[in-house]
């Protein structure tokens, strides 16, 4: 096995006194302390998470938005410069290679420049198929995997805008929801997003490796007003749990279709241009015939839903989860999973967890979970 | 995590519960390192009082944020007690394992089970032994 990777904050994160684990070949924060408390400082303060294990690949050329629009079901042309949007990379048969955010960076129609955000786990492969379909459409493009020379950090929560306003970038020059900008943060050149993965107002910096523990350090100096904590991994996916936002590797992979992933809200019917298992994905679309589909559920019964436990209706096993675990902002116990289209996938719909050889009662809940209005 | 006093009589076990055995009664629970490498309990799934066990058969889960844990008998025995605290209270297992967050009270056990069983400091130098190892 190749040794694990290290991002240029870990030993700020051992200083801290984080629970290192190693995830998608990197060596990374699990936790700092508790990850409930954690959890709860970014639904209600401001957290600071390192995730610089994440993929930076730059796509730009002449024909970068046809390159693109190839390989993704979203439509990138309705990207103004500085607009980022969620999307997925599929495959001929419209499996996930990955899930992924792209940016469209300030650019001119004639040249236009692209950043792709892709997770740890899966850069090789998406970077390989990206390769591989330059080539293979003959585009003139260029593809620039810059994950090792950047380092991200994402500053979440109701008090991430107040921070990042005492970082010198006012709330007017702050990009806006899902949008990306140049900014000068802390002396250092940043790409500057508003973006996440908790379900909260926040914001993803991308700096340079060799400036990224100085910004690490100011960001938790300037944030102590707000009670900013570090963040761990424990906590980011109990957070993206809450909020209802898949992983990847766990509630899809490249045997899932988007449709079947309940990420049908993030392809357009009308794209003109081809792209990888469009006929599969559009027949999805208006067919609705999938024969499974990912839905979000509630625990009824005083238990916990884990990754792999099997769902029931009736007796019948006709399901699966992929992410389960307690939601420390709601007081409840959730999970997302994969049921047959055999039975009903409404909300309200009971089902069966089997939890231990026992079964606890669960109910089809509205996605997602939480939203931050909710907040007290 | 705050530095818990340890019960003097404690014995404990390489699956990291421990057992305070008084007489005919003994207390069951987890030990502080199992609770540091849990983090939050969440949940604690507990015998009927009445159930019988043998010498290292699960009893319970406990779960973290994380994952679910078996628990396992350190003795065999009969429950006569389990913590109902802790049903809204997973809590109290990561403030005081060893005074309010007990699991379980056991009677009808044979105090020669626990001849395999470590003394705290016994238990101190396995785990240490163990570290070096990984």
């Amino acid at each position: 096995m190749d040794s694990l990777k290290r991002t240029p904050i870990y030993e700020e994160h051992t200083k801290l006194g984080a629970k290192i684990v190693p995830f998608a070949g990197w060596e990374m924060p699990l936790q700092y302390g508790s990850i409930i408390d954690e959890h709860l400082t970014v639904r209600n303060k401001v957290g600071l998470f390192d995730v610089s294990h994440m993929g930076e690949i730059f796509v730009s050329g002449r024909e970068a938005l046809d390159f693109l629009q190839k390989l993704v079901p979203q439509d990138i042309s309705k990207l103004f410069p500085g607009k980022a949007v969620y999307c997925q990379l599929t495959n001929k048969t419209a499996g996930i290679i990955d899930d992924l955010i792209i940016y469209r960076l300030e650019d001119n129609e004639e040249y236009q420049s692209y950043l792709l955000i892709v997770n740890a786990s899966r850069l090789e492969e998406d970077f390989d198929w990206i390769e591989f379909n330059k080539k293979d459409g003959s585009y003139d493009v260029e593809i620039d995997n810059q994950s090792d020379n950047m380092a991200l950090l994402s500053v979440q929560g109701p008090f991430a805008s107040d921070l990042i306003e005492d970082m010198g970038l006012s709330k007017d020059e702050q990009p806006v929801k899902f949008t990306i900008k140049t900014a000068c943060l802390d002396s250092y050149d940043v790409l500057i997003s508003r973006t996440g993965y908790t379900g909260e107002d926040g914001f993803e910096i991308l700096i340079k490796n060799e400036n990224a523990v100085h910004l690490w350090q100011e960001i938790l100096e300037k944030g102590q007003k707000y009670e900013i904590k570090p963040i761990g991994l424990g906590a980011r996916d109990t957070l993206r749990l809450e909020a209802s936002m898949l992983l990847y590797g766990q509630d899809m992979d490249d045997k899932t279709t988007p449709p079947e992933a309940s990420l049908s809200w993030s392809i357009p019917s009308n794209k003109e241009e081809d792209y990888f298992g469009k006929e599969i994905i559009l027949s999805q679309l208006e067919n609705k015939n999938m024969s499974k589909i990912l839905i979000g559920f509630r625990m009824t019964g005083n238990a916990i839903a884990r990754h792999n436990y099997e769902i029931y209706k009736d007796n019948e096993k006709v399901g699966i989860v992929t992410s389960g675990g307690i939601a420390p902002a709601l007081k409840a116990n959730i999970g997302l999973g994969y049921i047959n289209t055999n039975i009903p996938t409404l909300i309200g719909t009971k089902l069966d967890i089997k939890i231990r050889d026992k079964f606890f009662p669960a109910e089809i809940v509205k996605r997602p979970f939480y939203v931050r209005s909710m907040r007290k | 995590m705050d530095k818990l006093e340890v019960p003097n009589n404690i014995l404990c076990t390489k699956s990291h519960e421990y057992i305070i055995a008084e007489k005919d009664i003994a207390t069951v629970g987890i030990t502080d390192y199992a609770v540091d490498q849990l983090g939050d309990v969440v949940f604690v799934e507990l015998p009927d009082v009445g159930a019988s066990f043998s010498k290292g058969e699960s009893f319970g889960t406990i779960e973290s944020v994380k994952a679910a844990s078996e628990i396992y008998m350190p003795v065999g025995g009969k429950v006569i007690e389990v913590n109902e605290n802790l049903a809204k209270q997973p809590e109290l297992i990561n403030e005081d394992c060893f005074e309010k967050g007990w699991l379980i009270k056991i009677a009808e056990f044979d105090k020669s089970e626990l001849d395999d069983a470590m003394s705290y400091d016994e238990y101190k130098d396995f785990l240490e032994s163990n570290e070096e190892e990984e």
